[in-house]
């Protein structure tokens, strides 16, 4: 008797499936035509991309990174290479291989100074595996020379640990990286 | 029954018009089945090719039409071309007895629905050989759930379709939507629902749609009994599905929504809309559920439909009786 109510109870849950989907069926659609248009900002918040250097808090065009190597033994797949230059502790070559990587985020957590972030490089192409050893200093010469003038706002991001995202960084973060993504998928 | 010149001309011109309307309901169906699959997954389904993808189901017979009939080792070579042909065909005769519209039947049988049900058969037994010729282990498997869910689904079918002959009286598909009126609660839905209701499950189990595809279950069995075909000949089993699907629309249009009758001017259209929304509850019900166990397939049919069937004709004639 118990078997046989629980199953015409089924036959409703059955009729609530239906509904949604048909909900759906007439509802606009999440995804997006990836060729013409590229997802917006706010979705790739959370993606995780290859790493980059962040700004630093005093001088924004220079990255914040103290060449202390924590990062280099923290990385379960040895991908990254800092070495120290010869003036102060600023790194003079800051490789990262990205096809070792494994984006687990060990040397974002374990950055002292927040130097390390993911970017949110949703559409990068590499058509070799040399492509994928990133130059990171070079990268945030590149942003720097598209946005110079980006300045205080990027210290929220230095403080990697904090994981919670505050609006003020989301609109810190809307500027150079965001410009990158744009234009990536063009030549693809 | 005379053999005229005039008689034969009818029925060929009746199977060509029938051809072109299955060739022309598969192309539009797996176009409106993706769009809605995609839809219902918040995503575009087909884009590229011609507006909007409308191209797409073309596109794709083309293709099918190219590629390479490949036969496996040891493979029952006759039975293996026998099977796809003997899928697509016989659906090709079921269509004969349907009447479309009140002058539109291609032929005027007093057993039409007889015929639908003995013809329907066919298909089992192409899916059967189809799986057992391929020399294929997800083939037979496909085969054998094939045979045990048709023959199971067959008979609560059946029997839902035999509440609405006692009612109407008669096996003339044409005379049963006559014995209907016009009006939506004049059709034999409202006085048959548990008959209707029994229809739509087994006729989803019966041309092995999802959520009862156990015989081509792709995350099980590859594709079941058309695992090893390629090119026309799984193009011919595809056409089948559709075509199936589409006669047990018509079917349902006629014996439980009152056939080409509506509420204002009677014609063909009025069939061919109630079976187009059966169609798409089928594809509808296919995007929402998942598919069942195998147990549990036969146990829907062995413990529910199949109980609830004979009690609903026996209902049925008692009250027949009475009131006749």
């Amino acid at each position: 008797m118990r078997a046989i109510w629980d199953n015409i109870k089924g036959l409703y849950s059955l009729l609530v499936g239906m509904k949604i989907t048909i909900v759906f069926l007439f509802s606009p659609r999440k995804t997006v035509h990836y060729p013409r248009k590229v997802v917006e900002r706010e979705n790739v918040e959370n993606y995780r991309g290859p790493l980059e250097l962040t700004r630093g808090k005093k001088d924004p065009a220079k990255t914040p990174c103290i060449s202390c190597q924590l990062c280099v033994k923290a990385c379960p797949g040895n991908c990254i290479t800092v070495v120290k230059g010869k003036e102060g502790k600023a790194p003079s070559l800051w490789t990262y291989d990205f096809s070792y990587c494994c984006l687990c985020g060990a040397c974002v957590e374990t950055c002292p100074t927040g130097a390390l972030a993911f970017s949110h490089r949703v559409y990068m192409v590499a058509k070799s595996r040399e492509e994928l050893l990133l130059d990171l200093l070079a990268d945030l010469d590149d942003r720097v020379k598209k946005s110079p003038q980006l300045e205080a706002k990027t210290d929220a991001k230095s403080d990697a640990k904090s994981e919670a995202k505050t609006d003020s960084k989301a609109d810190a973060k809307a500027g150079a990286p965001a410009k990158k993504d744009g234009e990536e998928p063009s030549p693809a | 029954m005379e053999l005229s010149l005039l008689y034969f001309v009818k029925i060929l011109v009746a199977v060509l018009a029938i051809i072109a309307l299955m060739v022309g309901n598969a192309i539009v169906m797996v176009y409106v089945e993706r769009k809605a699959a995609g839809f219902i997954q918040r995503r575009p389904g087909p884009y590229e090719v011609g507006p909007w993808g409308t191209l797409q189901a073309i596109v794709d017979s083309m293709k099918l039409l190219a590629k390479q009939i490949f036969v496996p080792a040891n493979a029952d070579y006759i039975l293996f071309f026998l099977a796809p042909i003997l899928a697509f065909f016989p659906v090709l005769l079921l269509f004969l007895p349907i009447p479309f519209g009140p002058y539109l039947t291609s032929w005027e049988t007093p057993d039409g629905i007889i015929l639908i049900l003995a013809f329907a058969g066919f298909g089992v037994l192409s899916n059967l050989l189809g799986g057992w010729a391929s020399n294929n282990k997800y083939g037979v498997l496909g085969a054998a759930r094939a045979v045990s869910q048709s023959i199971a689904y067959e008979i609560p079918l059946i029997l839902a379709l035999l509440a609405v002959i006692y009612q109407a009286g008669t096996l003339n598909l044409s005379e049963i939507v006559e014995a209907q009126g016009s009006w939506p609660w004049q059709w034999n839905l409202v006085c048959q629902p548990l008959a209707f209701f029994i229809y739509l499950v087994s006729l989803v189990a019966e041309t092995n749609r999802a959520p009862f595809d156990l015989p081509e279950a792709e995350s099980e069995l590859t594709a079941g009994f058309h695992t090893e075909y390629s090119g026309m000949g799984f193009a011919l089993f595809f056409l089948a599905e559709y075509a199936n699907m589409l006669l047990v629309s018509f079917v349902c249009a006629t014996f439980f929504l009152g056939g080409y009758k509506g509420p204002i001017l009677d014609g063909f259209w009025w069939t061919f809309i109630k079976a187009y929304l059966v169609m798409f509850f089928i594809v509808w019900i296919r995007w929402t559920f998942p598919r069942v166990r195998f147990d549990q397939l036969l146990n829907i049919n062995w413990k529910w439909l199949l109980p609830l069937s004979l009690l609903n004709l026996w209902v049925t004639a008692i009250v027949i009786k009475v009131i006749g």
